[in-house]
């Protein structure tokens, strides 16, 4: 039944087995940014990209405006002021020039592939899942360009869209997050380094499933990537994203912007396992994620469906929404979020409901354990103009030990009459007939505890693709270990 | 005036001044928006004031203007949670009420409390260990006018409140902050019709072992009237209780809110909360806001909250329409039926019919 390469994947998993691993840093020469935040580090990054005049124009307004707004403070997040001048905002690796095959990709990049588990040179057999990978800031290989091509997919680094595609991107770039949306994007809009860009024509399903592996790198240097994913009428794809980061002591900060935009009877699924390096567990280092993710159902029947298993990170600040803005379209959010030891998360979604007959749908599993804090943030908004809407929301928690917090704030608003919203939340702690069950029956502790999560966690698990099931039950397992007794 | 509650009374005026009257931009004014409904006027700094009928016996009461009011009104008044309207009734309130019960009293007779009156006004109300007290509170139209209420509920005393307001032209913020020691029981349900802006806030601190808060509440919006319910309830012991049922029908322009937050402070084990929070649109033109917060820092308990906003069940008006009802009265009787649910809260037969029919009234103008 198991392909090899749904074996190799399983293999892979079971390496990640015991505990955080990808705590090593390879050293590879960096072409760096001079350090600190200026209209010359923009300029810098954007001459380093060889960009055309319009991106660099349209990086120092977003930097202009930036300067003039204020850091959040409404999450229940709590860290030391980030200095932003103390902090490099480009840094590439040396050998850049684009490389024909695997072989002359730089022997000390593809080892820590490998011990990241992506095996580029595997990847043929991977399940069908073509690779971006995206090593610090700029992506060094890319591979299924030749099938993805045949259909008319694009799936290119977002710096490749920008010389190739310059028509598309500047039709969809900044139309679902604003330049001046929030701080953070604003930042990322100034500073990104390189992204991915998806681009599905009219009538064509994804031939396979789409794969960008971030990882952040060289010390001190924040990531800010950049995603557009546009689905044309009557197409589908499917992205997946995951990551990973090397152990450091200095807090890191990632500051990314997704952008989705699904036409007419488009469907765009994108699914994300975070396990970026947490901090240790008295909260030393560890990963800043604030993102800003948004899609817009532009078109009638469309739909977005954002899946999320979130277990790393010192802090996450990430609201992935859907703007339903096409009659009929449908967005839904199924979320995983694990915080232990001092992590921090705030998180939740946005479905905005403005066209008729609209639909979404909420399901958010939150598990704190240590001392750890675990927000649930939400708003269901129903516009006057959404006739028929429906929402339904689920919101549940897990509690492990009496030092941590789960939190639920979700905001419900309806303007429109023959609405029907219904939101439900529970709280609940892992019950001691359950743990006594498994461990009566010889199941050690930790093992019957990530048997009980992964249970508690089904429903989101279940609209994970098959790749990254696997690994993401693990990792729940993993990211809870030693958490109870 | 003690030297105490003068101090008490001199920060809540500099707090106040401070932070001005809350705007939308606070994110517990979200929907209610303050400052902009009372326009340049403000909230002035008149004296409401605070009426009774008639004294049960049993009961204590004082003048809180009374210079020589006894001690027990300077060692609670000012003691509770206050929000930004709070520090201004306190801090501009000249005078108001002191009611006590003392320890062991039960009083039958139920108190009816009307405040009326724009301007500012205090109430305090303690119940000592043990004592009970049936309070049925109403208000005149008078506007603007800010209520702060503080309510001190000793071991295992018990309150039962009821609140009927009539729909208010102007604006009306009421804030009821309660501290409740071990066992002691408080049960509450607001009616509400609505004002130009009326919110009603309460802050609730179960602060000993067993104690418990029972919410319900309904809301008949018409017009252009606004009606805010915002709760907040703080297990800060074991084995407290707390349940929450509001339901709201709004139409015309009508605008009902309600933000509940419930609070599980870390150790408090064995903390039991419900929540429900459900509203019905009967117009294009009417909003409804719900959020109904979890807040919690310990991990035996058992917390829930519900929340729905929708049209009538289409199945449950093609029955009654079955059986030859015409749609219109079809849908008021599953309108009545959505609020009586809330109604059977209230323990006193006579005080539920009273409601009762104040929301026939509004319901009937809606309709």
């Amino acid at each position: 039944m198991s392909s090899p390469a749904q074996l190799e994947t399983k293999a892979q998993v079971a390496e990640i087995g015991d505990k955080y691993k990808y705590g090593f840093v390879t050293d590879i020469e960096m072409d760096m940014a001079p350090k600190g935040l200026s209209e010359e580090t923009v300029r810098f990054i954007s001459a380093k990209k060889n960009e055309p005049e319009w991106m660099l124009e349209w990086r120092l307004a977003a930097f202009r405006r930036w300067l003039s707004m204020k850091e959040p403070k409404w999450a229940r997040v709590h860290y030391p002021q980030i200095d932003f001048q103390d902090a490099y905002y480009y840094a590439a690796p040396k050998n850049n020039p684009l490389k024909q095959s695997l072989n002359e990709v730089d022997p000390k990049l593809l080892e820590t592939y490998n011990k990241l588990g992506i095996p580029l040179n595997e990847q043929m057999a991977l399940a069908g899942v073509a690779v971006d990978a995206v090593f610090d800031s700029v992506s060094v290989a890319t591979t299924f360009k030749e099938k993805l091509n045949e259909a008319g997919v694009i799936f290119c680094p977002f710096s490749e869209a920008i010389r190739d595609h310059p028509d598309l991107v500047k039709k969809y770039l900044g139309t679902v997050v604003p330049v001046t949306d929030n701080y953070y994007a604003t930042l990322n809009s100034a500073v990104f380094s390189d992204g991915t860009f998806v681009f599905v024509p009219k009538g064509v399903r994804c031939p396979m499933e789409l794969s960008t592996y971030f990882r952040i790198n060289a010390s001190e240097t924040g990531q800010f990537e950049r995603t557009l994913i546009i689905a044309d009428a009557d197409s589908f794809v499917s992205y997946l994203e995951g990551c990973t980061a090397p152990k450091r002591d200095e807090n890191q900060l990632h500051a990314a912007v997704v952008e989705l935009v699904a036409l007419d009877h488009a469907e765009i699924k994108y699914s994300t396992v975070q396990n970026w390096y947490p901090g240790d567990e008295n909260g030393k280092g560890g990963i800043y994620n604030f993102v800003t993710k948004r899609g817009d159902c532009r078109g009638d029947h469309s739909k977005i469906s954002w899946t999320q298993v979130e277990t790393g990170s010192a802090i996450t600040w990430k609201y992935p929404s859907c703007i339903l803005r096409g009659d009929h379209s449908v967005g839904e959010f199924y979320s995983i979020a694990i915080a232990n030891n001092y992590q921090q998360a705030d998180t939740g979604t946005k479905m905005i409901h403005l066209g008729a007959n609209t639909k979404s749908r909420i399901i958010s599993k939150g598990i704190s354990a240590g001392k750890a804090q675990n927000t649930y943030r939400g708003l269901v908004s129903i516009y006057g103009k959404a006739k028929n809407a429906r929402n339904y929301t689920q919101c549940d928690s897990l509690l492990i030990g009496g030092n941590c917090g789960a939190h639920t704030v979700p905001y419900i608003e309806s303007r429109n009459p023959t609405a029907r919203i219904e939101h439900e939340a529970t709280t609940s702690k892992i019950a001691e007939d359950q743990l006594f069950y498994c461990l009566q029956r010889g199941i050690p502790q930790d093992e019957a505890v990530s048997l009980i999560v992964n249970g508690f966690c089904k429903e989101v698990l279940q609209q994970l693709p098959m790749e990254f099931a696997v690994e993401a039950q693990k990792l729940v397992g993993i990211s809870l270990e030693g958490s109870v007794g | 005036m003690s030297a105490a509650l003068a101090k008490r009374r001199d920060e809540a005026r500099m707090i106040f001044e401070g932070r001005g009257i809350p705007t939308r931009r606070a994110e517990e004014w979200k929907y209610s928006d303050l400052k902009s409904a009372l326009g340049e006027a403000g909230l002035g700094q008149e004296a409401a004031a605070t009426r009774i009928m008639g004294l049960p016996q049993g009961l204590e009461f004082a003048d809180l203007a009374d210079p020589n009011a006894p001690a027990w009104v300077s060692q609670h008044l000012g003691t509770l949670a206050r929000n930004a309207v709070s520090e201004a009734s306190l801090a501009f309130a000249d005078g108001g009420l002191a009611l006590r019960v003392p320890a062991g009293q039960a009083i039958a007779i139920p108190l009816a409390l009307e405040l009326s009156g724009a301007g500012h006004l205090r109430l305090l109300l303690v119940l000592e260990a043990g004592a009970s007290l049936s309070l049925f509170e109403t208000g005149d139209t008078a506007a603007p006018r800010n209520a702060g209420i503080e309510i001190v509920l000793g071991e295992g005393a018990a309150l039962d409140h009821v609140r009927l307001t009539r729909p208010v032209p102007g604006v009306q913020v009421e804030e009821i902050a309660l501290s409740l020691a071990a066992k002691a029981r408080y049960s509450a349900h607001f009616a509400s019709f609505g004002g130009k802006l009326s919110r009603l806030e309460l802050t609730i601190a179960l602060e000993g072992e067993g104690a418990e808060a029972h919410l319900s509440g309904v809301s008949v919006l018409g017009g252009e009237a606004h009606a805010d319910i915002t709760t907040h309830i703080i297990h800060r012991k074991g084995n407290t209780h707390s349940t929450q049922l509001f339901k709201k029908v709004a139409g015309g322009k009508g605008r009902a809110v309600y933000q509940g937050r419930v609070t599980v402070a870390k150790g408090a084990d064995g903390a039991d909360s419900r929540q429900t929070a459900k509203a019905l649109l009967l117009s294009e033109t009417a909003e409804a806001d719900l959020k109904p917060e979890l807040e919690i820092f310990a991990d035996d308990v058992k917390c829930a909250h519900g929340a729905a906003i929708g049209d009538l069940d289409g199945d449950s008006l093609f029955y009654l329409r079955a059986r030859g009802i015409p749609e219109a009265d079809a849908r008021a009787l599953l309108i009545h039926a959505f609020l009586e649910d809330a109604l059977t809260n209230i323990t006193r037969d006579d005080v539920r019919g009273m409601v009762r029919n104040a929301v026939g009234h509004a319901l009937a103008a809606l309709l």
